[in-house]
């Protein structure tokens, strides 16, 4: 067996060591700082080649990863939820820089309130910033994932720089089996980065991310990185199936579970489908049609892939890691935008918004949103977007909100909301 | 699948117990996931650690299910005095089918009478004592040893490979002294080899569905993440994570409560009619004020050996707090 | 240092590295001192640029510099710094670039950045001691925006965000003693009206690795509100009357490199500025007066002559 128990934060670490990286610009946060350790260890041991420097802040690692990698050398870093909104600024301007690098993100919550368990808000928050962005369910993709991420940023028809998301706790100090690849298979997957014509050097003088003036020049540059982006896609599908030739391991844009012959779907990304995927095991013991679709690569966007794997279902249930004030799910959003009009997509998506922080979801909540979702289907209309939360927990934050000496008007009748088909939720 | 929550004080290696018999499964032909479950790791503090573990179906097949076992098959409590802790959630989720093993030096039928159990109770006789609970040496690769041989399907070998690749970089004195105390524990615990059972998934059919509810709005008045009380952390009773206890010999005390009372990183000790008074309520042990105090007044002593004599003194009515009133 | 090259204003380069044609204000002093930096630099420099006035020296298709150039952000051009300088020395090390093909690396910043939103990546990079130059155009307002005031504004001067009878209330920061308090290779006050003493400085900077910090005074005619053709003058005035003392900091020590003897009023600096108009019309403002030249003569009692 040549599987060794590791986190993924030592996962991702290795998938930067055999990777090679020249440079790492670091910066530490809860749940990534495993990850930045470990590669610091091993520079100081000598085991891994490469430059660690730990930077003040996250604005500046990514400034730094971006001078870097813009100057012609490997770089990975890693970051987290606050982390990658301090930096936001630069995500969105070292994307324009078109110079390819890896950035790893840990899932977690955002503030307020501060918190340190994973949703996808600040991964979703740098959806449109130019970085590709691969999303892992388990510690083997964690690792997989950096390699293909490094093969997809540097590829001349691309160069962008890209994200590999893993979840906070629920990968991050997770030990799941990983397989180290054998290094010299990796450097046939990922020879050492050519950066052509990506340099700063005396002989060559070179202005880099200069100003424009006026929408004309700024759409032109803009809009190539978009196509750039979605040329991707298309290099992704061949370097997924070089991987897969090569290490064995099936690694598409979109892991379709059990969907062939399925009515209904779980839709959802992140360390959570693998709950989903146990679920639709224990559907189908129960006779149940059902299956998975979860998007690897969410930038670019696969959206034929997906079309097509939906392609005679009956029923989505979209579950949504995040939450758009005012909107609702950011994947629910987009999934109905890329399905609109499309001849055999699905009638009905159905929308849950769960998982927020950390919070757990459980096999019957699962079972249950197939219900929903079937329940939608025979009524041929969906039901409004539901918050996974129960009446135990709403009893559990009044107990906390006693503690607090929240003023509470008991004159005033809660507004429950009237469609609520659950009963039983009482009033404190 | 077998689903193991272990449960025990921040320091006495919790984490690593987890990893080690997540390790020995491994070897042993299981898929595995563990984790630690971080949240209040300080000294002291309860905390746990989960390990799954499946027999493997082909190479790369990993466990779907994730986070905290609520219906655990095998639980192990490192020290017994976090079962009177209700926070530390030790016993959460367990039935019939569970098996309940704690490192103690009371008898299985004492246990078994105090928290009034359906589950199997198991007693791993506790090593020697220490002072200092929060530093039991090899609790942790004790405990995973006893559960190794509980689990019934990981051999001694597994076991001592285990604690060797997991322990590597503490050298080779440590993973000696740790092996000997979890090889010792699996022995002690042979006659209940295989005892624990397998758990089964909950199934899609005849399941209890959720009790969702709409979640009501509520003014940001009532529904900002604020506190409109003060200093109410003083109902949080850091007192549990003890486990020394300073002792104030009121007799040779120097009634200098300045100097213990204002170092007392807690603020912990209060000072009434002259006097310093300890709150144990809240005192977490970290014996500054016996390393302060003037005249030698304060002593640490075992938190579990002080509960015992609480307890003694209560059935005689005797107290050992300072008659401050005399003074 | 005794065996500079550049002794006296004719020994000063007479061929200019950075190209005309950019959009820079007329009469900049910001740009004079870049030029006569960049001159004694030379070509073989990488600039980091943070947003500013400067942001504008290219503008897609053209660029001044022979050299090359990186615009980063304004809070992080040292961190972008800090990244081309590993870059490099990775790329020297693995051979993958011959020597030659190595640069200076250089920070280029208005007070914007660096006596506010760059600070924290200014002094992270001097804790990591990095081996790159700083340099601050300082014109003591966020001049490309209209010159509000920033915490470079000089007392009393009316901004665009304090344009009461009083000016701005701060006082400007004393950026060189933030800097010198991080003990750095070497950190320099210029100004391009006094090019001996910029170039020697630069020349000396040259010479030394680790952070090198320079700030040059940058007499602004947009936002000091001034006729473009006095910039030389109102910068040797700031030099003169002792607003703006030339000194370096190298070894622990601070030297000043001019002593301004029989010091004319600083009022003779102000009222040549549109900013400071206010102190003179429709009345002199007596107090406020007496407030700055009271500041500037404090600071002069505490300089022993080197």
């Amino acid at each position: 067996m040549d599987q060794t128990l590791l986190t993924g934060n030592v996962a991702a670490a290795w998938g930067a060591r055999l990777a090679a990286v020249d440079y790492i610009p670091a910066f530490p946060i809860t749940p990534q700082t495993e990850i930045i350790e470990t590669l610091g260890a091993w520079v100081d041991t000598g085991e891994m080649p490469g430059r660690m420097v730990t930077l003040e802040s996250e604005h500046s690692m990514l400034t730094a990863a971006g001078a870097a990698a813009a100057t012609g050398v490997r770089v990975f870093s890693a970051t987290s939820s606050q982390g990658l909104l301090h930096a936001m600024e630069m995500l969105y301007t070292v994307s324009g820089w078109r110079a390819p690098f890896v950035l790893v993100n840990v899932s977690r919550g955002l503030s307020a309130p501060i918190t340190l368990e994973a949703d996808h808000n600040d991964i979703l928050a740098a959806r449109d910033s130019g970085f590709l962005q691969i999303h892992c369910a388990d510690c083997q993709e964690v690792l997989d994932g950096v390699l293909l991420a490094y093969r997809l940023a540097e590829d001349p028809g691309v160069r962008l720089p890209v994200l590999v998301n893993l979840d906070g706790f629920y990968l991050s100090f997770t030990r799941e089996p990983v397989s180290l690849p054998d290094p010299a298979a990796v450097a046939r997957f990922l020879p050492p980065f050519d950066p052509g014509n990506i340099r700063f050097a005396a002989s060559a003088p070179e202005s880099q991310a200069v100003a424009v003036l006026g929408g004309s020049p700024y759409s032109y540059f803009r809009y190539e990185t978009h196509l750039a982006a979605q040329n991707a896609l298309a290099v992704y599908d061949r370097v997924a199936g070089e991987f897969e030739s090569l290490f064995g391991r099936q690694r598409q844009a979109v892991e379709a579970y059990r969907t062939g012959d399925a009515d209904i779907v779980f839709y959802m990304m992140g360390s959570f489908a693998t709950k989903a995927r146990e679920a639709v095991d224990r559907l189908r013991e129960a006779g149940q049609k059902v299956g998975l679709l979860r998007p690897r690569l969410l930038r670019p966007f696969p959206t034929d892939a997906i079309a097509a794997a939906l392609d005679g279902v009956q029923g989505v249930a979209v579950i949504d890691q995040n939450l758009s004030m005012g909107q609702g799910g950011v994947l629910h959003t987009e999934l109905a935008a890329s399905l609109y009009g499309r001849p055999g997509a699905p009638a009905i998506l159905t929308s849950f918004i769960g998982g927020l922080g950390g919070r757990e979801i459980t096999p019957e909540e699962f079972y249950q949103m197939v219900a929903v979702t079937r329940e939608a289907v025979t009524a041929g209309k969906a039901p409004p977007p539901r918050l996974l939360y129960t009446e135990a927990e709403l009893r559990e934050i009044r107990k906390l909100q006693a503690v607090a000496q929240v003023e509470r008007e008991e004159t005033t009748p809660l507004r429950w909301s009237e469609d609520s088909n659950q009963g039983g939720a009482g009033h404190e | 699948m077998y689903r193991i929550r272990i449960h025990g004080r921040g320091g006495q290696g919790i984490k690593m117990a987890s990893r080690i018999l997540g390790t020995a499964l491994f070897r042993s032909g299981f898929t595995v996931q563990d984790a630690p479950k971080y949240g209040a790791e300080r000294r002291g503090a309860p905390i746990f650690s989960t390990v799954r573990a499946a027999r493997a179906t082909g190479p790369g097949q990993a466990i779907n299910e994730r986070g905290i076992i609520h219906r655990p098959d095998l639980v192990v409590v490192a020290d017994d005095t976090l079962l009177a802790v209700p926070a530390a959630g030790t016993l959460l989720g367990i039935d019939s089918g569970s098996v309940v093993l704690v490192n103690s030096h009371e008898k299985a039928a004492t246990w078994r009478e105090r928290l009034n159990l359906d589950a199997t109770l198991l007693i791993l006789p506790a090593g020697e004592e220490v002072e200092d609970r929060a530093e039991l040496p090899h609790v942790g690769a004790t405990c995973a040893g006893a559960a190794a041989c509980l689990l019934g399907v990981i051999e001694p070998e597994a076991l001592a490979a285990a604690i060797a690749e997991e322990l590597a970089g503490l050298g080779e004195p440590v993973v000696e002294k740790n092996r000997t105390r979890a090889l010792a524990a699996f022995t002690a615990m042979m006659d209940q080899r295989g005892v624990v059972r397998e758990g089964t998934a909950i199934a899609a059919e005849g399941f209890t569905p959720p009790s969702w509810i709409e979640l009501p709005f509520e003014d940001a008045s009532i529904s900002a993440p604020d506190i409109r009380a003060a200093a109410n952390s003083v109902q949080v009773r850091t007192g549990l994570w003890r486990t020394l206890r300073p002792v104030i010999d009121y007799d040779h005390c120097g009634k200098c409560w300045w100097v213990c009372s204002t170092f007392c990183p807690d603020s912990a000790i209060l000072v009434e009619n002259g006097l310093p008074v300890i709150d144990y309520d809240h005192c977490k042990g970290c014996m500054v004020c016996v390393g302060v105090c003037p005249p030698h007044a304060i002593a640490g002593i075992p938190e579990y050996l002080a509960q015992a004599q609480d307890a003694l003194e209560t059935e005689t009515g005797e107290s050992n707090g300072p008659d401050t009133a005399d003074r | 240092m005794s065996d500079a090259r550049i002794k006296r204003m004719k020994d000063l380069p007479s061929t200019h590295l950075l190209g005309t044609g950019t959009p820079m204000c007329s009469g900049c002093g910001g740009l004079e001192a870049l030029h006569e930096i960049y001159d004694v630099l030379g070509e073989k420099t990488v600039f980091v640029n943070a947003a500013g006035c400067m942001t504008l020296l290219s503008v897609y298709p053209f660029t001044p510099f022979r050299g090359s150039w990186l615009y980063t952000a304004m809070a992080s051009a040292p961190a972008g710094a800090q990244g081309v300088r590993d870059a490099l020395d990775i790329l020297l090390e693995q051979g993958r670039i011959p020597p030659e093909d190595d640069l200076e690396v250089v920070v280029l910043t208005g007070d914007g950045s660096a006596y506010g939103m760059g600070m924290s990546a200014t002094s992270g990079a001097m804790d990591r001691n990095l081996d790159f130059i700083y340099l601050c155009y300082d014109n003591e307002g966020y001049g490309n925006t209209g010159q509000q005031y920033s915490s470079a504004t000089p007392h009393g001067a009316a901004t665009s965000t304090s344009r009461g009878s009083r000016g701005y209330p701060g006082y400007k920061k004393d950026l060189f003693a933030v800097w010198a308090a991080h003990a750095p290779a070497y950190v320099a006050t210029v100004i391009g009206s006094e090019p001996l003493d910029l170039a020697r400085k630069i020349e000396k900077a040259k010479e030394i690795r680790g952070p090198r910090m320079i700030i040059a005074l940058s007499p602004c005619p947009t936002g000091w509100d001034y006729d473009p053709k006095l910039s030389v003058e109102i910068g040797k005035l700031a030099v003169s009357t002792g607003v703006w003392p030339l000194k370096e900091y190298i070894d622990g020590k601070v030297t000043h490199t001019r002593l301004p003897h029989d010091r004319p009023p600083v009022e003779e600096y102000l009222k040549l500025q549109g900013r400071f108009a206010h102190l003179f019309e429709p009345a002199r403002d007596e107090e406020l007066l007496a407030d700055i030249q009271a500041r500037v003569d404090r600071y002069w009692e505490n300089v022993t002559p080197a």
